[in-house]
Parts: C-alpha cells; structure tokens; sequence
C-alpha cells in the first residue's frame, strides 16, 4: 500500500528535475574534491602554504592533516552549494500553487448551468497536465450528460417541436416544418389528440409532488410543480416533452390516470393492464379505458419491434423520419393504437390473467400472449429523444487525438451503445478499423489466437502508422480502434498457469499501443483502475489522465497520475478524491491543451533557467579558486552571495512562471498538435539539459575571464576623472567580484527576458525593476559604513566602479558576448529545424502582419474552427444507433 | 431553455456581463479581470531573422568602431616597466636572511627614456605571486580598528603580542605592507635631479576621508599609545609619514592603497605620482633615469618578483590592450555571424518560395 502511495507520488515531472540535481550534486562533489586535492598539491610547497606574510595560526599549524583536508573539502562544498539551487523548489513551489489559480480564475472553464468552476486539489501536477499521454474517461455523465431530452415527434407524417425548447422562438431548422399551432385538421386532429394521450398514458413514471424549491427550480414550466420519476431517463423526457406539447400527466390515483389536456380540462383515464418493457419485445403497452368508456391500447416502442405489427397509418412518411432521426443520433420510438371492443379486451384480460398465472414458463407464456394482443396497430408517429453528448465532447475528444493524446473509454455499459458513443463523439471515425477482443469472440477462437490476430493486423500497418500519427494532419490515414471488454480483459490479467504470465499482458499492450483509440466495455470498477495501473506501469511509463463523474471512477481517479473528476449529478465524491475537477468534460481540452501547455512551458524554462543561473553564479567562484591558491576566498560580497537568489534574478523568474505564453492560448487551443511538441518532456531532455548547463558554463567563462583580463595589468585602474581629478584609483578583489557579479545579474536576467515572449507590464515592471533594485542596493549597501558589521569591504566599491570608464565598456562587452550566442543559436534553429510551435508563431506573425502566401496551418485552419467555436447552435448529435451500427458490421474485423 | 440562456449569456463582451452580472452569474463565477484571465495586453516579440538581422550587424558595427577607439587611444599610452628583483639580486639575498630585517640595503636600477612621457605619470609597484588574494590572508584585518575605534578579533595570527600590547594596525595584510621606498632619478648632465611625486591623492578619496580614520586624541602618538607595531615594520604607523599630519597613522596613503586587497596575486599598485612642476610639467622627458630603491620587501622567499612600473592613463584605462581586441574581435564576430544569417536566410526562402510554386 505504502509502495503505491510512493509510486503514486513518484511524478514524471520531479524525477527528470531530481536526476539533474543528481547530476548537479555529482558536479559539486567533483568540483570540492577537485579543488581540494589541488589546493593540497598546491601547497606541497612550503613557500605557498605558508609565506611569510600570510601565517597561519598556532591552532591551524596543529591540526590533522586529514581533519584539514575534510574541513577544506566542507569548505569548499559550502562556497559551491549554490549550484544546487534550494530556491529553486521554493520557487517551484511558488509557481505550483500561484499558478493553479489562473485555473480556477479561468472563465472559460467555469460552466454556468451549475454554477461551478474547475477546482484545484493540488498544485503539484500543474506541469503534468502537459505531459499526458493517456487519457482514461468515464462514459456515462462524464462523455454524455446522463440527461434525456425530448426533441420532436411526428404525427401523421406532421413534425412537432416542443416550442419552449428554442424559447419562444422558432428554431432555425425547423421551418417549414407544421409547428403545433398550424394543427391539420380533421381526422389528423383526432389523430393527434391520440397520440399525446397515448404518450401520457403509456408509460410507468411516477409522480412525486413536490412544492419545495428544488422541484420549482427544475420544473419551472410546468403548470403544476411536480417532478417525474421513472427506472427509464427516456420516459421522463417523453412525459416532460408532451407537457411542453400541452398535455399534462397529472398522477395515476385510484387506477385511474389523470391527465390535464390543453384546453386546461383533467381527463381520467381507467388503467386497465400494463404490457411492461422489455429489451427483447422493445416496446411496451397500456390499455386503458376512457371516461367516454372506449378502450384503447396505446402501444409504444422500437421502430423495428411496432412496424411489423402496423396495419394502417402513415407509415412510409413516418418511417423516413424516424431514420432521418437515428442517423441524428437520435433515439427514437414508435407509438401506435389499436381501439379494442369490450370483447376483445375481455380475451387479453383473460389470456394475460392466464398467463401472469402460470406456475412455469411464464416469462414465455406472457411473451405470447402480449405478442397476441399487440398486433393491427394503427401508427399515430414517432417521438425523438436524445441522450446528448456533452457539450462539445466530440470536438474536445478529437482535439485530445490530435494532440498525440490516446483516449480510451472506459464504461460498465454494453459494448453496443458504448460503440455508438465512441462514434457520436468522435473517438472512433468512419475509417477507424475496429477491433474487437471481446467475450463473443473469445468463445468463437482461444484469446491466444485472437491476440496475435489482431497484433499481426496492427503490426502489419504499424510503420507507417507511427508515421502518420507524427505528422498529425493526415486524416485518412489507417488507424485502429479497439473494443475490450471486461471478461477479456480479466482473462488477459490473469496470470497464466505454465508461468508466462506477462506474455499476454506485453502482447496486449503491445496492440493497445497501436491503436488509436480503445474503449472497455463491460469494466467494473476495479477493472478501470487495473487498466489504468496496466498502461502506467508499462515499459514507456507513460503519464495517465483519469476523468470520470461517479463514486465509480473513483478508483480509477487515484491509480492515474493525474485525476479529474467532473463536478456532475452523480454527487462530488470523484470530485473530491481528484487533484481537479472540472465541470465539464469538454473543459479538459482547455486544461490540458493551454493550461498543461503552458505550465509545463514554464516550469521547464524555470527548473532549466534556475539551474542556468547557479552555474553562472558558481562558476566564476570556482575557477577564482585557481587564482587565489584554493583558499576557498569568495569572489563576491556576501550580500550578493545571499540576495542572488532571493532578491536579485527571483523575481522575473518567478513571474515569467506564472505569465509566460509562448504562443496565444487561442492558437493553443486552435492547434492541439502543438501538444506533441511538449510531449514526453521534450523541454526536459538531456539536450536542452546540457544546453543549458554548458551556456552556463559559456556565461561564466566569459564573465571571470572577461574580467580578469581586464584587471590584468590593472586596465580597470580607473583614472576617476568622473570622481576627482586625475587621480589613478586602485581596485581591489571586492571590485572584481562586484564586476563580475554585475555582469552577471545582467546576462541572467536579459537572458530571461531573451526567453519572454509575453511582455506585460508586469513583466517590463519585474525584469527591469529586478535589475534596478539591484543597482540601488548596490548603491546603497556601497554607500553607507554599516556600524553593524565588523567589514566595510563593500564601502564605495560600486559606485568606483561605475565611475571607471574601461569598467562601463567591460560590462557591456561581457554581457553582449554572453548574450550573443543565445540569440544565434535560437535563431538557428528557428531557421533550420523549426518546432511546429516555432512555424505557428512565426504563421501567426504572417497572419497579423499582411495575409501572405506562405501560411501553413494556423492561418487556413482558423476559419473554420472559429465557425464552429462561435456556432451557437446546440452541438447537433451526430451519427448514434444508426451510424454505429453501420459502421460496426462494417469495420469489425 | 438553460442552454439557451447560457448561450445568449456567452455572446455578450465581457463588460456587459458584468453590470448585470450580479443575479445572472452565480457567485462562484472568478471575476473576468485580463490578468486572471491571462489576457493582460502583452507585447509578443518573436526572435525571428528579420529583427535579429539588424541587430547583429548594430552590435557588430558598434564594437567595431568602440574597439578601433580603443586600440587608437591605449596605443597613446606609455608604459615603462622594470622588474628589479634581479635587478638588486644582492638586496634579495641579504633580504633572504631573516636576521638583517632591520638593517638597510639600497639598489639604484638605471633605465632610458627613448621619448617622452607626456600627461600624468604614474608610478607603480608590482608585485608577482604575491597572494593578496588569500582568504587567510583577505580576511586578516580590522576595519573597525582602521576606522579609528576598537580592535576586534579579525586579526588573527597578528593582532598582538604575546605580552598582550595590540598591533596598530593588526592584521597580516598590514603586516605585510609594501615597505620599498622607491625614488626616481632624472640624469640630466651628469647631475641627478629628483623627480618630484605626489604621496596623496592616490587613493579613494572616501577610503581616505571616510573609510580609514585615526583614533581621536590630541595627536597621533599618543591616540595610538597602548599600541605597537606590527612585527615586519620598521616603525610606527603613527611615523608612515612623518613630515604631512594628513598623511600620517591609519590614513597614509600607502597604507591604504596597500590595504585594498589585488583581486590576483600578480597586481600592481599607485605608489606615486609625478608632480608636474619645472622641467617636468608636461611629464617625463627623454633621457636617463635612475630608482634609487631602498630594498626591504623580500620577495624570493615565496618566488616573488617586484616592479616598478611607470605609465600614463587615457580615458579607456591603462596599457592593456585588451578591451580594445575583445571589442575587435567580438565586433567582427558578431558581423560575420549577421552574414552567415543572412546567407542562410535568403537560402531557405529561395526554397520556400522554389516550394510553393
């Protein structure tokens, strides 16, 4: 338990940053050790370990050789440790936790129908968010909305709209269309008083009175306030939608129905029997007695289940529609009548009685019966209903593809309708190739076959996949889509008797890897979790994503690296168990496309950048060892050695973790591809890890060397013309460092601002202020004979220097030429290998500036995604029942 | 209908949200500041090759013509040095022995000046491999006690006698103090004419009138009474310079250039200047000179050399050249570099364009 916990904890992130400490801890080690064998080698000569004018004292001429030697090695440790940069994690941490909060503050991320913004749970994984190579999600709550919505019917071949649904307004795609005011007449009337009843009576919704506030709130429109509930979300849509049509379903009392029709008049109806669901039949019946004594039975039900049983009716105009409906992604049902005579009515009573009765088979027995009673129905039309996809998931799922993210669906639901929301919401497209590795096929062949099935299918595309995925544009390319579920998944994890347990495992992941897509049906929780584990723990360690909404996700929330919850209906405990929640699932896109993005932009410069800073700071400490005979002598005042850190080149820093944008977050948003460019810590690598070490060490170089031979043969001895007359002033060591130290505070910090691509005022307020503080301290801490320390070494040192012409040409020579090489080498690699970041910034540079012929990608692309950004028109569902169906039998190999 | 609402809500500008922001958003909403919102305004400046372009050949042409000034004006500088530690070999010897610490030894180093030094001349000391540099060293003094007030315990190993009298000054960079006495000759006709030089204003002036203070008392012998001198010297420090009060005790100028501890161990430091009076007022004029040196610093003991260095100064510092060639170089460099950007520049675009067609 405790190892998972460590495991858990055992970021991607904080393991690349602790090998470089590692590397730093190894450099500053060798560099003591360094120096104090060569301080000892050095000394071997009497006349330098102790000239005449520089005597040790009785106590130091005592002791140990070894005790001096260890001491000297401390010493040296303790002059260098600034290369192990302890500000860094203050920083870090600082960054971490300030910037979680433009998260929170994002207003995009803040859904206004419930009324809850993203929250942080932690702020350690801010930089994760970008590294994400897997994403595990939820289906029900987190990809749909779990919330069913009536959308139309069609009576008589007439299309009806709830019209309190567009508000009042007419929707735009419904002209032309009868709208429920412009009623046919005639038997159409009847016909149509029908069908509302039968929709109002054929069902199994309970009412549940309710005054109090929350039933006002959700049923603001009904006349009555009362809140429906049925085992079915599809039958509380439907009562909801014909009481926007105007027929109420008041309460079922005494057997009896009651309904409040338009003409605001309360109908009863006798309830007589009740066909109840099932998934074979699909479809259910009542039949019910009217006040007037007519008997009807209202039948209501899969297309495909009442056609067959339809003997009149509209049935072709009304079947076009239900298909234009399925092909919407729409679920749709069929309802249809049949007026029954007392005698007819009295046989059903009598045949189900016998039935309901029946001592055995009487499921079969029943099933006969209602298919003998539901037949010669009259079709009155068909109703549409939508389980919606959450708002845009379809477009933030391909956006997560496009990054290089693989999105698996992970889902207790059955494999068909787990497939058909996979293609609504884009997971699988058209020219995706299913695989299936599911029960029925296991059955069919041994899993042995069916694995390296499909692995040599994979495998066979598998180069030129790599390929394709890389580039990320080709859209036609080969890819696959895997369907798992939970019985084969479990016989994949089992460990095997004769000992080979992993080989399955390796061959499965080995598919998984190549596909593009997967979806686990069937999964219970704990699977979700195993599966989560099963990719984490895998050879590349990939870093996971959980999404999910319910108490079922919860495991797998935790076993990811990064866990999302969605602040849904089904309670907050994956909230709460998260290190983020978000309202919606479409937020993701935004979190892990800018906001990952850009905290992983940022921490990267900030780790590399203070590890920049320290070896340029160190290293002209360490090579004046060489020069003042290994004494362990710092090269700067011991304000600069403190403040370094903390006040001089922190600050820019810290806000250039919290500010930066290399790119907008629009074009971020626009471009998910961009996201590949961070991928799998690409700005944490060993090259830009020694890039940034050896400028360092370039930096340094030029800083010490730069002075010291502008203080060799005394250049720098400062005819003070500024100051007095002609005097020939004398500088010291103290004026040394304080040139170097200057030197440096302004490379570090132009080099900072080198690496700004977003100047706020903030930014211009911190990078120039930091710089300014830093020439008033000098000024200051220069200026003044501090009573309270026993040194005055600082007193004027500054303020000579500035005064000392050769000093002002140094300084600006040094930081030039340390400074130069950067920009060459950015601009280089800008030319000759640019990064698809790179290419968009500089295409967005072409955009603002004149619409040019060369603009790849961001340009041409930005139409059409702003279209469908600004398109306010409800997402319309795409292919569901009837797309994926198609596209099942075709693609299932 | 709540989709709606919210849809309408996400047409308005975010300001018109806001007046009537307080019954339509819940109160969770974050606030839509541009700095929360990451969209504070922000220039963007892109490192591309166009605006580097332009500034590689500026710093180019800048150093370039910094560096040409440079090495113009430190040509104009003469400098004239002169290592007499072989030059007084004897002296070195006789100061090898510890036990003639107190007993005098001269050496006169003769030298010709093939053209005049025109301006301010100065007059160094250099030392060679002397490390003044050395933190036992660097840290073996008081500035409070040269401050004028108490000693405190920085002084070790010389901060008093066994018998418990302090030092004034204490310290091993006092201790050590560069104690030749060097003077400069002009042969004019057979006959030695001094040079006349300036002992003061040589150092800092806020070393001198803020930074060293002598011990207040009614005069100097008696501010420094309880008090000895450091070992290796020769008097008093109440006795540097006997013949200017203001020169004299903790705010001699020798002392106070000395205690301004070289960054290197081979260093040079002001010792004098030439006082420009009579024949000597526009400099030094060609012809023989001769430094009569009272030779009482050992040097060989730790491998040292000592020299004596005359020199002039131009507004760019002193003889050395390097400022002047860093800027050459680092002036071509940067040049060539705008060149070879340039070419590839041009190159890839030829490309590009070649591409597109």
């Amino acid at each position: 338990m405790l190892m998972e916990i460590f495991s858990c904890l055992f970021f991607f992130f904080f393991r690349s940053m602790n090998v470089f400490l590692i590397v730093y801890l190894c450099i500053l080690i060798s560099k003591a050790l360094i120096n104090t064998v060569l301080k000892y080698v050095w000394q071997s000569e009497p006349f330098r370990d102790e000239p005449w004018y520089n005597q040790k004292t009785e106590p130091e001429r005592k002791r140990n050789l070894f005790l001096r030697a260890f001491t000297d090695f401390l010493a040296f440790m303790v002059l260098f440790n600034y290369i192990i940069p302890v500000s860094m994690y203050v920083t870090v941490e600082m960054q971490k936790f300030l910037g979680s909060y433009f998260l929170t503050w994002d207003e995009e991320m803040f859904d206004e129908d419930t009324g809850e913004g993203p929250l942080v749970n932690t702020s350690d994984l801010n930089e994760e968010l970008g590294q994400i190579e897997y994403v595990f999600t939820d289906k029900t709550g987190t990809l749909t909305e779990n919330n069913m919505e009536f959308v139309e019917c069609c009576i008589e071949g007439h299309v009806y709209v709830p019209h309190v649904i567009c508000n009042g307004q007419i929707l735009h795609d419904c002209t032309g269309i009868d709208m429920i005011d412009s009623s046919p007449g005639g038997s159409g009337k009847e016909r149509e008083d029908l069908f509302f009843r039968a929709l109002c009576l054929c069902h199994t919704v309970q009412v549940k009175d309710d005054d109090s506030v929350d039933g006002l709130k959700k049923n603001q429109l009904s006349r009555r306030s009362c809140i429906y509930i049925s085992s079915s979300p599809d039958e509380v849509a439907l009562v909801e939608g014909i009481q926007r049509l105007g027929y109420t379903y008041l309460r079922l009392k005494d057997n009896f129905m009651e309904i409040l029709n338009r003409e605001n008049n309360i109908e009863k109806f006798e309830l007589l029997e009740v066909l109840s669901f099932d998934s074979v039949r699909r479809r259910m019946s009542v039949i019910v007695r009217s006040s007037t004594g007519d008997i009807f039975l209202f039948c209501k039900g899969a297309d495909s289940s009442i056609f067959p049983r339809v003997k009149e009716g509209k049935i072709d105009q009304i079947r076009s529609r239900v298909e234009r409906n399925a092909v919407e992604g729409l679920r749709t049902l069929c309802v249809a009548y049949k007026k029954l005579t007392a005698e007819e009515y009295s046989n059903a009573q009598k045949l189900l009685q016998n039935a309901k009765l029946a001592l055995q088979d009487r499921e079969k027995k029943l099933a006969e019966v209602y298919e003998k009673i539901e037949r010669d129905f009259i079709l009155l039309g068909a109703t549409a209903v939508e389980d919606r996809l959450q708002e845009k998931a379809a477009d933030t799922i391909e956006a997560l593809q496009k990054a290089g993210i693989k999105v698996w669906v992970l889902t207790g639901d059955k494999m068909e309708t787990a497939a058909a929301t996979c293609y609504a919401c884009k997971l699988f497209r058209r020219n995706t190739q299913i695989l299936e590795l599911t029960t029925k096929k296991i059955e069919e062949q041994s899993l042995h076959d069916v694995l390296f099935d499909l692995s040599k299918t994979v495998l066979r595309h598998n180069g030129s996949l790599t390929r394709d995925t890389f580039s990320g544009l080709s859209t036609d390319m080969q890819d696959y889509g895997l369907i798992i579920d939970g019985a084969a998944l479990s016989l994949i994890m089992k460990p095997r008797q004769d000992g080979s347990s992993g080989n399955y495992r390796e061959l499965f992941l080995e598919i998984c890897r190549n596909c593009s897509a997967v979806l686990c049906c069937r999964m219970a929780p704990l699977q979700k979790a195993q599966i989560v584990k099963l990719i984490k723990l895998s050879k590349e360690h990939p870093i996971t994503l959980a999404i999910g909404d319910g108490a079922n996700d919860v495991s797998m929330i935790l076993e990811a690296h990064v866990g999302i919850g969605i602040i849904g209906k089904e309670g907050r405990q994956a909230a709460r168990n998260s290190d983020y929640a978000i309202p919606k699932f479409k937020h993701l896109k935004k979190m892990l496309l800018v906001h990952g993005h850009f905290y992983y932009v940022r921490i990267s410069e900030l780790v590399q950048y203070f590890f920049y800073k320290n070896v340029c700071f160190i290293f002209p400490q360490f090579l004046y060892q060489f020069f003042c005979g290994f004494s362990q002598q710092t090269l700067y005042d011991t304000a600069y050695l403190t403040l370094y850190n903390i006040s001089f080149t922190s600050l820019p820093i810290l806000l250039y973790g919290l500010m930066e944008q290399h790119v907008s977050a629009d074009t971020l948003k626009r471009e998910p591809s961009l996201y590949r460019d961070v991928a799998k810590n690409a700005l944490l690598r060993w090259r830009a890890f020694i890039y940034w070490t050896f400028l360092g060490v370039f930096d340094a170089v030029v800083f010490f060397f730069g002075a010291y031979f502008l203080f060799d043969n005394t250049i720098v001895t400062s005819n003070g013309q500024l100051m007095t007359t002609s005097t020939h002033m004398m500088f010291g060591n103290w004026t040394f460092g304080t040139l170097v130290f200057t030197v440096l505070v302004f490379t570090v910090t132009l080099k900072l601002a080198l690496d700004t691509h977003y100047w706020t005022w903030i930014n211009h307020f911190m990078i120039w202020g930091s710089l300014v503080f830093y020439i008033v301290f000098s000024l200051l801490w220069g200026g003044i004979i501090w009573p309270f320390l026993n040194y005055q070494r600082m007193y004027y040192v500054f303020m000579q220097m500035l005064s000392s012409g050769p000093a002002w040409l140094g300084i600006i020579l040094l930081i030039t030429v340390s400074l130069l090489p950067d920009v060459l080498k950015k601009v280089l690699c800008r030319q000759l290998w640019p990064t698809a970041t790179e290419r968009i910034q500089n295409a967005s540079r072409h955009c603002r500036e004149h619409i040019s012929e060369f603009t790849p990608l961001a340009c041409l692309k930005s139409p059409r995604y702003r279209s469908s950004d600004c398109s306010n028109s409800p997402a319309r569902r795409t292919n569901w029942c009837f797309l994926c169906a198609n596209l099942l039998s075709r693609n299932t190999l | 209908m709540r989709r709606e609402r919210s849809g309408v809500n996400k047409q308005y500008s975010f300001p018109t949200v806001r007046t009537q922001g307080e019954e339509t958003r819940p109160s969770r909403c974050p606030d839509n500041s541009a700095f929360k919102q990451q969209k504070l305004p922000a220039w963007k400046p892109q490192l591309s090759t166009a605006t580097v372009l332009p500034g590689f050949f500026l710093t180019g042409a800048f150093c370039l013509a910094v560096g040409v000034c440079l090495i113009l004006s430190a040509n104009s500088v003469r400098d004239v040095q002169i290592d007499y530690s072989d030059k007084c070999s004897d002296c070195s010897k006789f100061r090898e022995n510890s036990s003639n610490w107190n007993k005098e030894c001269h050496c006169s180093v003769n030298f010709t000046l093939k053209e005049d030094i025109l301006g301010d001349v100065f007059m160094y000391y250099g030392l060679q491999n002397f490390y003044q540099n050395h933190r036992r060293y660097v840290i073996s003094r008081s500035d409070a006690q040269l401050l004028g007030r108490n000693v405190n315990s920085y002084c070790a190993p010389f901060t008093a006698y066994r018998n418990g009298t302090p030092m004034a000054p204490c310290g091993a960079i006092a201790n050590s103090m560069f104690n030749d006495t060097i003077d400069l000759f002009y042969n004019l006709n057979s006959s030695a004419i001094q040079v006349p030089v300036l002992k003061t204003g040589n150092s800092w002036w806020t070393d001198k009138n803020v930074k060293f203070r002598n011990p207040k008392s009614y005069n100097l012998s008696s501010a420094f009474a309880g008090t000895a001198r450091p070992p290796y010297w020769h008097k008093p420090v109440y006795l540097l310079d006997e013949e200017d009060e203001r020169n004299n005790g903790y705010v001699n100028e020798d002392l106070i250039i000395w205690m301004r501890v070289s960054a290197f161990a081979t260093f040079r430091n002001l010792y004098r200047r030439v006082k420009r009076i009579r024949q000597f007022a526009d400099g030094l004029p060609a012809g023989n000179y001769t430094f009569r040196i009272a030779y009482n610093f050992p040097v060989t003991k730790f491998k040292g050399r000592k020299h004596v260095i005359l020199s002039t100064v131009v507004w760019s510092g002193g003889s050395n050249p390097f400022l002047g060639i860093a800027y050459v170089v680092s002036g071509t460099a940067a040049t060539l570099t705008g060149f070879v950007i340039t070419a590839i520049h041009l190159k890839l675009r030829k490309k590009k364009t070649y591409f597109q067609k």
